[in-house]
């Protein structure tokens, strides 16, 4: 998803400009100097002893910042993290990524890095869920499980000398259907203790991977995976299974129905305002533009227009105001 | 663009069979969709048009010449089309040149009409200034800046909002020349005549996913089509141009049902387009 100039008219500039000014105010406050641009100067404690780490440079005894971003700082570490950059893996993150490549005893993931992600064969669940060691037969199968093109969720497990490595070694991970893949910058999703979100009233599961893939998609129960791969693992010596002898009249009854894709494709375009505003993405703030736009009875695809984007950040204006007001 | 996975395919074609698509809208709704006048101050004439993530830029440029023997009495009109290379990766070098090829042929189809000249969008006769001898020759140039499905509408778009915004600069030419010499001619700085665009066209793409078709398909939806048939419609209804694309052929009747569904959808989208072009012109004379 490129990103996307919202085309204002004159008093919906007025409104966002407003609204986005008191967001900067209410943030000044807190992180008055969290937010460098090139040559800024950044005030560091010098009898301490600092060390300038990425981003930073000396000059005339004052550090000063050569990115822009965010002061970060580690102990004595002063650094600069750019916020318009390419995802960063630590390890223990979520990440959604896509396969690009089927190699020996392992795929090739793009998860928005600047190299591939890999995930072996023996860093996952099998599909019947029997915890043992994998055999040739399984090398043979691997595409019955991922093949390209496939979106994958799964955990950053560290760098090894070959790569990133991604393990997938929980139920909640592996193979995602029945939805939409959105991209959006990473440095939009924080870490959470939580980015699995079932959205039990809608009936929808969303995924905010640290790494700027976002998935949503129908609800997926733990036990439909277990019958589901029971269902595949039966084809499991097939190599290349028949995926085109399904009917379209079979096709068309396996659609998701109709009220659930509603409330997908609201979230979807919940995630996509936020991106276009710039704001941080998390559940409450989705759900409460879901919300906002359920109770505005709105058109889904009206979602995506200027109004309710200007009048999304004018609420969240409101609700962080509120919300410093509570402390 | 990158591939999609089964689930996401299967996903996006329930979408257009249950019309409601990945992002909500019907099968026949537009992307939201913005108009810029004078991008370019170097033309005579220039436009950008962002439908969605799709972002294009059209200018027009008139220069004096001499018209074609066969039709001495019309000006000529060129037409090409560039796709940026940050518009995607495929595109650097000359990856995109087969893709801007199509989308010039396909847009001269839609907009100048035949060898004759006739069913022209453009009113050929009003770019002559002596017949046989001196005329104008407009040249259209796209750019593709960010590609996101639906590249020709948008070029169309584009190329009728440059249109509106082009100004040719008004021609006097010399009394008393001898009717074999080459006439004289003085080129005004001051004054400029505004092109009629009331017949240019809109165009209209209509992508067929499994058993239904529609209108301004994403990248992702156009991954999935087996045909699109784009179609040329202007104010008053007539069809200007029509060419097609894709593998899979099509059945007559199809067809002509697209060509009504084309027409219908047309007026709101060049009722649409015209109060976004008056607009932009507006905004740019403030």
């Amino acid at each position: 998803m490129r990103e996307i100039q919202l085309p204002l008219s004159q008093t919906q500039k007025v409104r966002l400009q407003k609204a986005l000014e008191q967001l900067e105010s209410l943030s000044t406050k807190v992180n008055s100097d969290a937010s460098v641009i090139i040559a800024d100067s950044i005030h560091v404690n010098h009898e301490d002893g600092v060390l300038k780490g990425h981003g930073t440079a000396d000059l005339n005894g004052e550090v000063v910042a050569t990115l822009c971003g965010v002061v970060e700082r580690v102990n004595k570490l002063v650094y600069v993290r750019a916020l318009r950059s390419r995802y960063k893996p630590e390890v223990g993150d979520i990440v959604i990524g896509r396969v690009v490549e089927v190699a020996q005893k392992r795929w090739r993931l793009e998860i928005n890095y600047n190299q591939d992600a890999v995930l072996l064969l023996s860093s996952m669940n099998m599909p019947d869920g029997v915890q043992r060691r994998r055999t040739a037969v399984d090398e043979l199968n691997m595409r019955c499980i991922f093949e390209e093109n496939d979106v994958v969720c799964a955990e950053v497990r560290g760098f090894q000398h070959d790569g990133l490595h991604l393990q997938a070694r929980s139920r909640k991970y592996g193979k995602l259907n029945r939805g939409q893949l959105l991209t959006v910058p990473p440095y939009l999703v924080k870490r959470q203790k939580q980015h699995f979100h079932h959205l039990e009233e809608f009936g929808i599961d969303l995924i905010l991977g640290c790494n700027g893939f976002i998935w949503v998609g129908e609800h997926v129960e733990a036990k439909d995976d277990m019958i589901e791969d029971q269902v595949s693992q039966s084809d499991s010596q097939v190599l290349f299974p028949n995926k085109n002898c399904v009917s379209l009249e079979e096709q068309e009854k396996n659609y998701t129905i109709l009220e659930t894709r509603k409330y997908i494709s609201r979230a979807a375009n919940a995630v996509r305002v936020l991106s276009t505003l710039g704001f941080n993405i998390t559940l409450e703030i989705i759900k409460g533009i879901i919300d906002l736009s359920l109770s505005m009875n709105l058109d889904i695809h009206d979602m995506l227009g200027s109004e309710f984007c200007v009048l999304v950040a004018e609420k969240e204006a409101e609700r962080r105001s509120s919300m410093k007001k509570r402390r | 663009m990158v591939g999609l996975s089964l689930g996401e395919t299967h996903f996006i074609q329930g979408g257009i069979a249950q019309d409601l698509r990945c992002d909500g809208r019907k099968r026949l709704t537009y992307r939201p969709i913005s108009v810029e006048t004078g991008v370019i101050p170097q033309t005579n004439g220039s436009a950008r048009v962002r439908m969605g993530a799709t972002d294009v830029i059209a200018s027009v440029k008139a220069e004096l010449g001499k018209p074609s023997l066969l039709q001495p009495d019309k000006g000529k009109v060129s037409i090409y089309v560039d796709c940026s290379s940050t518009a995607e990766p495929a595109f650097e070098g000359r990856g995109g040149d087969e893709l801007a090829a199509e989308l010039s042929n396909a847009l001269q189809r839609c907009l100048l009409g035949g060898k004759s000249g006739a069913g022209a969008g453009i009113d050929l006769s009003s770019l002559i200034v002596v017949e046989g001898k001196i005329c104008w020759d407009l040249y259209i140039d796209g750019l593709v800046v960010s590609s996101d499905g639906n590249l020709l509408d948008a070029l169309g778009a584009a190329i009728k909002a440059a249109l509106s915004n082009t100004g040719i600069p008004r021609v006097q030419v010399a009394a008393g020349t001898s009717n074999d010499e080459h006439p004289e001619v003085d080129v005004s700085d001051e004054e400029f005549l505004q092109f009629d665009t009331s017949r240019v066209p809109v165009i209209v793409t209509l992508t067929k996913v499994g058993r239904h078709y529609i209108v301004d398909a994403t990248s992702e939806e156009e991954s999935q089509m087996s045909s699109a048939v784009s179609i040329s419609v202007n104010r008053q209804g007539h069809i200007c141009g029509i060419t097609k694309r894709g593998g899979v052929g099509l059945d007559p009747s199809i067809i002509l049902d697209m060509i009504s569904v084309a027409k219908h959808v047309s007026e709101q989208l060049i009722n649409k387009l015209d109060s976004e072009i008056a607009s932009a012109e507006a905004e740019e004379e403030s």
